[in-house]
């Protein structure tokens, strides 16, 4: 019974967290599409701001991803 | 995986990143090849349409050393991409990239990040960075440390993840689907060298280049 349970602690680690990055990056792109919209002169820059700020919340997630491999690893 | 393979992956990797460099190197020399003119065609063209980017992103971070700073940052963006396109070609041994193994982008990111210290060192003269090391928060060399971390996991977990996935499939369905991976694959390839170049210019920026206020470059001011 223990072994099974331990098979979802790799994913019980990285699930949370994409989750979370999910909503995240919802909140990012509709803002940035609205504001391409409202203002497509700056909708490079808006574009590249938005990559940006993709990456750092994309950052957190994929810390989860190598916590959770090593737990895989170890489990 | 053959074992032969296997065995030998560490070689591999780094032929391979040999071999994109050495790809990279033949189309810079053939794109300037021709004496370069007033009105650009054919290659000129291609190669100022590939540099405009990142000449833009060196006038925004500093002016003055744009001739320093964009090489770097366009040599950065190469790299990676072509580094991350080597997954899409059809040939056995070659389509490994060598992004999706830790030790390359753990390289990189260090290159980045050294190199962020050495332009800096440049243009402002060595005591200004050490005294930007030190000084306000000695804890700055964390700072850049960490730096390292995220730059190069980052770039690690999106491509190896993606070839993971692709390696996974095409051992399930070895018709039709690795297709579909390959091409979804190729939004995280083209889209991570952006990232990881922005973010070393955006490093570069709040590195206060050129003793100035150094702003964010990345997140430019909208009016």
């Amino acid at each position: 019974m223990k072994e099974i349970l331990l098979i979802f602690v790799p994913a019980l680690t990285l699930v949370p967290p994409a989750v979370a990055a999910a909503f995240a990056m919802r909140k990012i792109s509709s803002t940035a599409l609205e504001g391409m919209t409202r203002q497509p002169q700056i909708a490079q820059q808006l574009f590249t701001s938005m990559l940006v700020s993709m990456a750092l919340v994309e950052a957190l997630v994929i810390y989860c991803l190598v916590v959770a491999l090593m737990l895989a690893g170890k489990v | 995986m053959p074992a032969v393979v296997e065995q030998n992956l560490h070689y591999i990797v780094i032929a391979n990143f040999a071999l994109v460099a050495a790809l990279l190197v033949v189309i810079g020399k053939l794109a300037t090849a021709r004496p370069l003119t007033e009105i650009p065609g054919g290659r000129q063209n291609a190669a100022e349409m590939a540099l405009e980017w990142f000449v833009d992103q060196a006038k925004r971070i500093h002016p003055a050393s744009v001739l320093l700073v964009a090489p770097f940052l366009a040599t950065i963006f190469l790299l990676i991409l072509f580094s991350n396109l080597l997954a899409i070609l059809p040939v056995p041994v070659l389509r490994i990239p060598p992004t999706s193994y830790f030790s390359v982008p753990l390289a990189l990111a260090v290159v980045a990040v050294f190199g962020v210290v050495v332009l800096k060192a440049k243009v402002d003269g060595a005591w200004s960075v050490f005294k930007h090391s030190f000084w306000p928060n000695p804890l700055q060399l964390v700072g850049d440390a960490s730096h390292v971390l995220s730059l190069s996991l980052r770039l690690y977990g999106n491509i190896g993840g993606e070839y993971l996935v692709a390696v996974l499939a095409s051992q399930a369905a070895p018709y039709g689907i690795p297709i579909v991976i390959h091409a979804l694959g190729l939004i995280p390839a083209s889209v991570q060298p952006i990232v990881f170049t922005l973010l070393t210019a955006d490093f570069l920026a709040t590195a206060s280049l050129g003793g100035g206020a150094g702003g964010h470059t990345a997140v430019p001011e909208a009016t």
